[in-house]
């Protein structure tokens, strides 16, 4: 029964890799996509992955697939997170992506928004457009107060949680 | 809701004139490279896609410089810190599962009893208070959202306006430069870029595209997408029953029921979506 045993073992490792070269490639689109020890998003998370990393489907459970990154982390990530062909790739600028500089920094400025004036606001190529058109200060000093608002992941993340919504959803449909 | 309902068809309306019982046949048309149709839109697009070389500083000053005049026409945000920091998250939730989830955004809920939304290049978007108010869901506001944040992703403003082009020449726009012949060349493009926006409305093709990118990063948030298609469903009600059409984005004629047919067929491509959030209680308490 021996020889049966490591024959079936072969044969399961064999199928592995075939079942390997048919493997999909995803590739990360969300921002603050992180790998999970399980298809949950109240798991453990295995790893940060950035936006553009290309990742191996190794199985499919419902809404969450479990993936293999190039430098070989694997993980369950919720299926919106990722697309079927590669993000376009993109520099922002000194802000660095959505969530701006990181959450520390994201923190500070939503707590200063409340407050006169912000660290990042207007641009000064847009503050000369409105001194040169003589547009009111009234708008100047509203749109910097739009343009200062931040969203950081983590609160993105108890946002998405408090709504059952995507990775958070309950199994039962979430909150309709 | 320029950007949703207001169209330029100019180069692209070879259709348009034609009776809307054949509106699809002639979008089936544009669709085949081969066709008269197809040649013209490729050659379209040919021009249109220059604006790739408009790097995100310069994009972003644009952008600021049109929400300054957006804020001028359409009113300041609404004074409703809560409301305004609601939108931002629902919007940076459908932003991030977006086509371009790497550039920051901003929203505001505007002071404006036109139902309006619209969205400025580098990723400013605004909502009228007045199309928030006709929403039910927070579903429907991500579709709203979602939809601007597809027109910012494919840079749809920038590729309206041949001015806008010129731009990509000049290197990166600075404080200083807006001073000089850049500048010139800047204020012009904005003021094209001002037409296309709040009066024209963009081409009908841009709108698809923005209808079907809502469907995508919605239904991959976690939102229920066909939301986008109730949204469009509310606005075809007060279209029909509004009297003063002139001014807000009735006056333009939105193609609402083909819009709508195209989501409705999309929808197929996403399995139980029926079963996503809609999210009604916090949209209800935040938003009214």
């Amino acid at each position: 029964m021996r020889i049966t045993r490591s024959m079936i073992i072969a044969v399961a490792l064999l199928l592995a890799a075939a079942t390997a070269m048919a493997e999909e490639k995803r590739w990360v689109s969300g921002e603050g996509t992180a790998l999970k020890a399980e298809a949950s998003a109240t798991s453990e998370d295995v790893a940060e992955v950035k936006v553009g990393t290309e990742v191996t489907v190794l199985e499919s459970g419902g809404r969450w697939l479990k993936v293999r990154t190039g430098a070989g982390k694997e993980g369950w990530v919720y299926a919106g997170r990722v697309s079927e062909t590669p993000p376009a790739a993109e520099v922002a600028g000194d802000d660095g992506g959505l969530f701006g500089a990181g959450l520390q920094k994201s923190q500070i400025n939503t707590a200063k928004a409340d407050s006169a004036r912000s660290i990042r606001g207007l641009s000064p190529e847009a503050a000369r457009y409105a001194k040169d058109r003589g547009t009111p200060e009234v708008y100047q000093k509203a749109l910097d107060v739009v343009l200062a608002r931040k969203v950081g992941a983590r609160e993105l993340k108890a946002f998405l949680q408090e709504g059952h919504i995507g990775e958070y959803a309950q199994v039962q449909g979430g909150d309709k | 809701m320029r950007y949703l309902l207001l169209f330029a068809l100019a180069a692209l309306s070879i259709s348009v004139s034609s009776a809307s019982a054949s509106f699809f046949d002639e979008i089936q048309k544009l669709t085949k490279p081969d066709s008269k149709e197809g040649k013209i839109l490729s050659g379209a697009t040919q021009v249109l896609s220059s604006s790739k070389d408009i790097d995100y500083k310069t994009e972003r000053a644009i952008g600021e410089s049109l929400a300054l005049e957006g804020l001028q026409r359409f009113g300041n945000p609404v004074k409703n810190e809560a409301l305004q920091r609601y939108v931002n998250l629902v919007g940076t939730a459908v932003a991030v599962n977006s086509k371009r989830a790497t550039i920051p955004y901003q929203f505001a809920v505007l002071d404006s009893p036109v139902q309006n939304a619209f969205a400025v290049p580098g990723g400013v978007i605004f909502v009228s208070r007045a199309l928030v108010s006709i929403l039910e869901d927070e579903a429907e506001l991500a579709a709203v959202l979602a939809h601007e944040v597809g027109h910012v992703a494919a840079k749809h403003a920038l590729k309206s306006t041949q001015r806008a082009q010129l731009l990509q020449g000049v290197g990166t726009i600075t404080a200083a430069s807006v001073g000089g012949d850049k500048g010139k060349k800047f204020a012009s493009a904005i003021n094209d870029m001002q037409g296309v926006l709040f009066d024209k409305g963009l081409d009908k093709e841009m709108e698809f595209e923005a209808d079907a990118a809502a469907l995508e990063s919605t239904y991959r948030t976690g939102y229920d997408p066909s939301a986008m298609i109730r949204v469009l469903q509310k606005l075809q009600k007060l279209e029909a029953s509004s009297k003063n059409k002139k001014g807000s984005w009735f006056s333009t004629h939105p193609p609402l029921a083909e819009r709508i047919a195209r989501l409705q067929a999309q929808l197929q491509k996403y399995p139980g979506y029926s079963s996503l959030a809609s999210v009604r209680d916090r949209f209800a308490k935040t938003a009214r």
